[in-house]
């Protein structure tokens, strides 16, 4: 409707502004501008944007649930063991289950189905009045060694150990260890090195890293 | 002519937008923007320096983030049907945007009722292992509302157009709105994830008096840190197998050494007393 209306003002003033040949001696022809087909052109159309914003609603949504690992097992070292979720202790520290028997898989860390970041499991080596862990064994693995997880939607991940390291707690590189991104991984730390029984520690922390097959 | 001219313009905004980005804390020196629609009933169309940046947009919805280059940024809201920003309806305002920071402009009723645009800066520090960050914006045309969190007052007398920030152990929090000194919720109850590791931004907007007072959520993502360490060890008891084990090795490699020297002196002596 806006384009129409342009159009009639347009030619309408071309025609009018056509002059009428005053002082002209001989009466020519006069070719007389219309509004087709070498019409001026057609008004702008609506904008459209340069660039494409992303644009969702802003209703308020829960993410979504975490899916987390609830089986730990390590064929090489007979390790077969259940998996609970753990958070922070009050300390600042990783959380861990009391029983050594038992792994804690960070909940705010990536999942049993991520597909970036590192798996983080860790469980004591030992801890009072409870046997001493399956992780013990730990330091025993071997780059080439296979483990897997069981998931709580019912499937599993197998992953291949990448590396076994001792370090000094006081130099564990945790903001490597436990990233969100990159390529996944499952990391598994214990305790190793000498004890201290004044402090009742253990010097080092063992780390396995495994990559997903 | 205005076509060239507009197309220039266009070339240069693109080169330095680059691709959109997640909603994760800026880094680089950029500067992050979000845009969110909480004007009810008035969908618009956004430009920003004169160029056509969000079309048809709708109240409730959330665009961005964009990464733009520091600097100000004029910022108009038309009808829909506008051929250009020359009769907004809202604006044109200035955003002035820093690099590194993170932001969400924010169209809403101010509590008499008109509509406004507001600049709101996001708090992107770095979160606790473990805790996210919760941030509140009143930009509902209502009066001072208190924040509550399981029925009890976290934030008080927040009026329109302010904010309130609490860093909370992740997990889930029942939020509700009520009016200042009430506990009669007038949004809400409704159930707030607080993530590790994220800033989780709700908007009260809308309109008390038109009935339509509403909730909007946006995210930013990527604050987190890690735990301190790993203490798994607390016994000594490996240790201490270790060292019988070791022990025992040593003792047996002893037990050994002695069996061997005594052989050894055995047949000394048997040679010696052959040989008499």
């Amino acid at each position: 409707m806006v384009c129409a209306l342009a159009g009639t003002v347009l030619a309408a003033c071309l025609v009018a502004c056509t002059p009428v040949g005053a002082g002209d001696a001989t009466p020519t022809p006069r070719r007389i501008a219309t509004a087709s087909p070498s019409a001026p052109t057609p008004p702008p159309a609506l904008p459209t944007p340069t660039i494409d914003v992303p644009v969702q609603s802003g209703a308020l949504s829960a993410p979504a649930a975490a899916v987390p690992p609830v089986r730990l097992r390590i064929d090489a070292l007979g390790v077969d063991m259940p998996v609970t979720d753990v958070g922070i202790e009050p300390s600042g520290q990783m959380e861990l289950p009391v029983d050594p028997a038992v792994a804690g898989w960070y909940r705010y860390g990536p999942d049993a189905l991520s597909e970036a970041g590192n798996v983080m499991l860790a469980a004591h080596v030992d801890a009072p009045d409870y046997p001493i862990g399956p992780l013990a064994r730990l330091r025993e693995l071997g780059p080439g060694a296979t483990l897997s997880i069981d998931a709580a939607d019912g499937s599993s991940r197998g992953y291949v150990v990448e590396s076994l390291t001792f370090y000094d707690k006081t130099a564990l590189p945790t903001a490597e260890l436990f990233a969100r991104e990159g390529a996944p991984a499952l990391v598994i730390i214990t305790c190793g090195g000498p004890f201290d029984p004044t402090t009742g520690r253990y010097r080092d922390n063992v780390v396995a890293i495994a990559r997903q097959q | 002519m205005r076509k060239t001219a507009a197309a220039g313009l266009a070339v240069g905004i693109i080169a330095a937008l680059g691709f959109a980005m997640p909603a994760t804390a800026d880094t680089n020196g950029s500067a992050q923007l979000s845009v969110l629609h909480g004007i009810p009933d008035t969908p618009v169309d956004v430009y920003v320096n004169g160029e056509l940046t969000l079309d048809d947009f709708q109240p409730g919805d959330l665009a961005g983030p964009l990464e733009l280059p520091a600097g100000d940024y004029e910022v108009a809201l038309t009808a829909t049907d506008a051929a250009d920003a020359s009769s907004p309806v809202l604006g044109p305002a200035t955003l002035t945007l820093a690099a590194g920071s993170n932001y969400t402009a924010v169209a809403h009723l101010t509590e008499a009722g008109e509509p406004g645009l507001n600049l709101f800066t996001n708090d992107t520090a770095t979160t606790a292992a473990g805790e996210g960050r919760l941030t509140v914006r009143h930009v509902a045309a209502a009066p001072a509302v208190d924040v509550l969190a399981g029925g009890s007052p976290v934030v008080e007398g927040l009026t329109n157009p302010n904010e309130a920030t609490l860093n909370l152990p992740a997990g889930t929090v029942s939020a509700a709105v009520a009016l200042a000194g009430t506990t009669e919720p007038v949004l809400g109850p409704t159930d707030v994830q607080i993530q590790d590791g994220v800033l989780t931004i709700v908007y009260a907007w809308g309109s008390a008096e038109d009935g339509n007072l509403a909730i909007a959520a946006q995210t930013v993502t990527g604050l987190h840190s890690s735990p301190d360490g790993v203490p798994s060890g607390s016994a000594g008891y490996l240790a201490q197998r270790d060292a019988s084990t070791a022990f025992l090795m040593i003792a047996g490699a002893g037990v050994l050494a002695i069996a061997v020297a005594a052989g050894a002196v055995t047949v000394v002596r048997a040679r010696q007393g052959a040989s008499r």
